[in-house]
């Protein structure tokens, strides 16, 4: 403890160093801890009082030639070399100077921004990052991010980003200020085998209670030993099921803003009732991300949501013989938007050079070659104008399910929420120890404590 | 008669050991073919016992895409080997101290080795990489050995304590009376004798040292990576490469085994080595 | 034992102890500082000095007793069954047989095997749709429908104790045999002439000469295993319904959140425990000198 507010003490000293004797005052307040519990205006006051010292630091548009640390991960080894690729590119075109030096880590299950954590806590010279929104509340407590409005502001790019995700990006931090610069988003949607829609006779479902009988009618004994060989839907019931598990809340008319209403409860229900009537695989309790991929590319279930990072690979496992389609409307409609960003620390003595980097990622050469190579929706509306994603049937999908896409509410309770709250709560209600009605409110209780 | 022993040497002998070799074995068996089938043959509806197609494809990836698993061996392999330096002489001479010796604040001492590693260590992680960055080693292999010494010696002063204290002390006792001082009888008296225990003891550091991943992840960066770093990379958002993850597996057991191999041969040799050195 | 004043103990125990203090002296007093703060780093601005709330939490926490008794069946279901397994693969080892050398080396593999490995080996081998297991189940025809293992309530935690069985065979097997060289093969000369049998030459002679080490690594081994994490985590993350969520995945779950008072409160708590379970021996230990 001592020590974490000694490492702030330094950074604050250098900061104040570069920084007009006027604001050096608010910089040192700023960067130690008051630890009084009765502030219950956390957010507010921490990040006034880091403003007021970053308020000097707006881009002056001199770049001294320096070296940016940049942490990534990649999701396999062709995404590393992609992003190595990316920052061999930069290095050698940006023409001031700026050496992006990448250090890979492992996502690691969603550690990656734990480990990312405890790095910058413990005085790690990490200078920007990629990123997932759902830490940024932990960091912004911390003060660890720099604001990135008025570099934003002066950005010549500015307008190329939608309004609507800049907005995200504010709701994920204090509300005023962007911490997080956008890159690529993921929209979730679902994929289906037109061949076993075929046999089913059903035709792709337009409404949310559509889905919910197309999921009964796909579920197939195709060989008559009285045992299912076709699920109708790969439900995830591990971590990160909640954004498939959102849309069915929503399809009933429900909402995140309180998970206790009826409407909520039964969406829930429908969750429950597909995994007990039998419409998923027996495994979906425990079922992440690589299950309901390999279950549906086994050909064991018929539907099942993802978005456009597992396109390629659908692609190449069945040919024409895989479709998608966005998660039809009920009462409410609601998709997962899944997102990847980076940010600036803080503690990086080279601001402007790091957010010719980021900017670079977010709407130059590397939000092209980035989003090409991995099949990301790219945030920037040129790039998404090009061909590429226009001739695309998942990029479709995704891009038609922007306009309801959100993400699940970024609170500081968020990240424990969905990694351990949601799983076991949900399986608990699915293997019948408890109600759609206890599981809905643990699970409001788990986010809004 | 003869037959009869051989009857039971079956059913007390190997019939236990095949037993408990299967069960060991059979998980590597599976990474091994795992690592050696093409993915569409990996989530198959039958399930194969042996490829149909055979691949070495991932073995050649291990090596050339950006894993590098060449260098996470050699970095692993670095920072094994001089943990279990560093940590085997400290632990000896600590647990020589504790056995022989009575001296004020030795059980203080001994109950504080054992409560060490009963923190967890996510609890300890910021402070530490901390201490690592101000002592300068974070990014070198020198602030993983440190940090697998600490962990490792209480458990190996403990271990070395149990087989010291279960050893006859007739042989040392011995010597003394013969006139040697303490320092020599364990040069030649104990250290032979310990032989097997300091190999046994040896292997436990070098294995938790070649395992671990928290530190790892932490206190390194690209150029000092180890294997489980590396082989955790394969693991992404969007699913396991189970290929190159069985494939660096493999790799990282093989040659392990084959230096156990070489080094359980000191555990017949240890007692009747040291008997005649002494 | 030496019992007069000596400056060579303090000598021989200077470099590990400077070593460990080094290190983790620091982490291990702050940790145990936050145990009595409301430390919860996704809430910097309202730490500070609680007492003992957070202790009081965690007798109040429905969570941290089902954990607790998942971790005491996981450690004596664990641990139990590591010892039995490794103890009669010891005593198999060291008897004389051709190839013994290379049984040796391949029966260290589970250990060998990387953590991360571990739990997605088994995770696969256990999985309910393409695992291996299930397809031989279903092959000789012991069950007649595949198991969802890691999906169900009541197989989950059997199912992962049998990995952490699996993974610490070979510890116990090298130890004790190790430990078995040390053994006078005179003794057992002169146990064969009174004529004993293998049964009791093992209760008589074997077992009380390698007590220590049965002892220590038993004991060693308990602290390890309550504390381990990867194997759980890597196949289940304590789910489903917290089945498989023993204290020191709890732990980690709440450090990973960085709630760490609360963490380290349960952490402290734990070691408590294990600390009782290690007095026992300790008396022995300690008895056994004077």
């Amino acid at each position: 403890m001592k020590q974490k507010s000694l490492s702030k003490r330094t950074i604050a000293l250098a900061m104040a160093a570069l920084m007009a004797a006027a604001t050096m005052s608010g910089c040192s307040t700023g960067g130690k801890e008051s630890k009084n519990p009765s502030e219950t205006t956390k957010k507010e006051t921490a990040a006034t009082a880091a403003s007021e010292a970053k308020a000097g630091q707006a881009p002056t548009g001199e770049i001294k030639p320096c070296t940016i640390k940049f942490r990534y991960w990649a999701d396999n080894t062709d995404y590393s070399q992609l992003m190595q690729d990316i920052i061999k590119k930069f290095n050698e075109e940006n023409g001031k100077g700026i050496t992006v030096v990448g250090e890979e880590s492992p996502w690691d299950g969603g550690a990656y921004s734990e480990n990312l954590f405890n790095t910058k806590m413990g005085g790690g010279d990490v200078d920007c990052a990629t990123w997932k929104l759902t830490s940024t509340p932990l960091f912004v407590n911390n003060d660890l991010l720099a604001d990135l409005t008025p570099f934003i502001d002066a950005w010549d790019k500015k307008n190329d980003i939608d309004e609507n995700i800049y907005n995200i990006m504010v709701e994920a931090g204090d509300m005023e200020r962007i911490y997080v610069m956008p890159w690529n988003i993921q929209v979730l949607y679902v994929y289906y085998r037109p061949s076993v829609f075929k046999q089913a006779g059903i035709e792709v479902p337009k409404t949310y209670e559509e889905f919910l009988q197309a999921i009964e009618k796909c579920t197939l004994d195709t060989n008559g030993d009285g045992k299912t060989d076709i699920y109708g839907f790969g439900m995830r019931g591990a971590k990160g099921g909640q954004e498939p598990w959102g849309s069915f809340i929503y399809g009933r008319g429900g909402s995140f803003k309180d998970l206790t209403t009826p409407e909520a409860e039964q969406g829930m229900q429908d969750f429950i009732d597909i995994y007990k009537k039998g419409y998923v695989p027996p495994t979906a309790v425990s079922d992440g991300f690589s299950e309901i991929i390999a279950n549906f590319q086994s050909g064991l279930t018929a539907m099942t949501i993802h978005h456009t990072g597992s396109s390629k690979d659908m692609e190449k496992v069945f040919g024409d013989d895989v479709s998608a389609f966005p998660f039809p409307a009920g009462k409410g409609q609601w998709t997962s938007m899944g997102d990847t960003e980076t940010v600036i620390f803080n503690s990086c003595e080279n601001k402007e050079a790091a957010f010719e980097w980021v900017s670079y990622l977010a709407a130059g050469e590397g939000q092209k070659m980035w989003c090409e190579g991995t099949g990301n929706v790219p945030v920037s509306k040129s790039i998404q104008a090009s061909d590429f994603f226009q001739n695309n049937r998942f990029m479709k999908a995704s891009i038609d399910g922007q306009g309801y896409a959100g993400i699940v509410p970024i609170l500081d309770t968020t990240t424990e929420w969905i990694s351990s709250l949601w799983p076991n709560t949900v399986s608990q209600a699915l293997t019948g120890s408890i109600t759609a009605k206890q599981c809905m409110r643990t699970l409001q209780d788990g986010l809004y404590q | 008669m003869k037959k009869q022993v051989k009857l039971k040497d079956i059913v007390c002998v190997y019939l236990p050991l095949f037993v408990i070799l299967l069960f060991i074995l059979f998980p590597f068996y599976w990474t091994l073919i795992t690592s050696l089938k093409p993915a569409d043959e990996l989530y198959g509806m039958d399930v194969t016992y042996w490829p149909r197609v055979l691949t070495l494809e991932s073995y050649g990836k291990l090596f050339t895409t950006t894993v590098d698993f060449f260098g996470a061996m050699k970095n692993s392999f670095i920072t094994a080997t001089m943990t279990t330096i560093v940590s085997l002489t400290a632990s000896t001479l600590a647990a020589y101290a504790f056995s022989r010796y009575q001296f004020a604040g030795r059980k203080i001492l001994m109950c504080t080795f054992l409560c060490n590693n009963m923190f967890p260590t996510v609890l300890l992680l910021i402070p530490l990489y901390s201490i690592m960055r101000k002592m300068g080693l974070l990014y070198t292999p020198a602030s993983l050995i440190l940090s697998y010494t600490t962990f490792t010696i209480p458990f190996s002063v403990w271990l070395l304590l149990g087989f010291l204290n279960d050893l006859p002390m007739s042989l040392e006792e011995a010597a003394l009376v013969d006139g040697c001082n303490r320092g020599v009888a364990f040069v030649r008296i104990i250290l032979p004798i310990l032989g097997p225990c300091l190999v046994a003891t040896g292997v436990y550091i070098f294995m938790t040292s070649w395992n671990e991943y928290t530190f790892a992840v932490m206190f390194t960066n690209a150029e000092t990576r180890t294997i489980p770093v590396a082989l955790k990379s394969l693991i992404g958002q969007l699913g396991v490469q189970w290929d190159l993850l069985t494939a660096g597996g493999i790799i990282t057991i093989i040659p392990v085994c084959i230096m156990f191999f070489f080094a359980q041969k000191r555990l017949v040799e240890g007692l009747t080595a040291g008997a005649v050195k002494g | 034992m030496v019992k007069k004043p000596s400056i060579w103990p303090y000598v021989l125990v200077a470099p590990a102890v400077i070593i460990i203090l080094c290190v983790v002296f620091i982490p291990v007093i702050n940790a145990i500082i936050m145990s009595f703060q409301n430390y919860d780093l996704r809430r910097p601005k309202e730490i500070g000095f609680n007492g003992l709330s957070n202790y009081r939490a965690a007798f109040m926490d429905p969570l941290f007793f089902s954990s607790l008794i998942r971790t005491i069946l996981w450690v004596v279901c664990g641990v139990g069954f590591q010892f039995l397994f490794g103890f009669i693969l010891a005593l198999l080892l060291n008897k004389e047989f051709t190839g013994r050398g290379v049984v040796r080396a391949v029966s260290m593999i589970p250990w060998v095997t990387p953590g991360v490995l571990i739990g997605l080996m088994w995770r696969w081998i256990y999985d309910g749709n393409f695992g291996v297991l299930n397809d031989l189940l279903l092959k000789f025809h012991i069950s007649s429908h595949k198991i969802p293992f890691l999906s169900q309530v009541t197989t989950a935690f059997p199912s992962v104790i049998v990995t952490i069985i699996w993974q610490g065979i070979p510890f116990f097997a090298l130890m004790l045999l190790a430990a078995l060289q040390g053994v006078p093969t005179e003794i057992y000369e002169a146990a064969s002439i009174d004529g004993a049998c293998s049964w009791k030459k093992l209760i008589l002679i074997t077992i009380p000469s390698i007590k220590n080490t049965i002892y220590v690594t038993a004991l060693l081994r308990v602290i390890w295993v309550a504390n381990s994490v990867d194997v759980i985590f890597n196949m289940t993350e304590g789910g489903p319904a917290y089945s498989t969520q023993t204290l020191s995945v709890y732990i980690f779950n709440k450090g990973n959140a960085l709630n760490l008072g609360y963490a380290s409160a349960m952490a402290l708590l734990l070691a408590v425990l294990l600390l009782f379970a290690a007095v026992p021996y300790l008396k022995m230990n300690f008895k056994e000198e004077v």
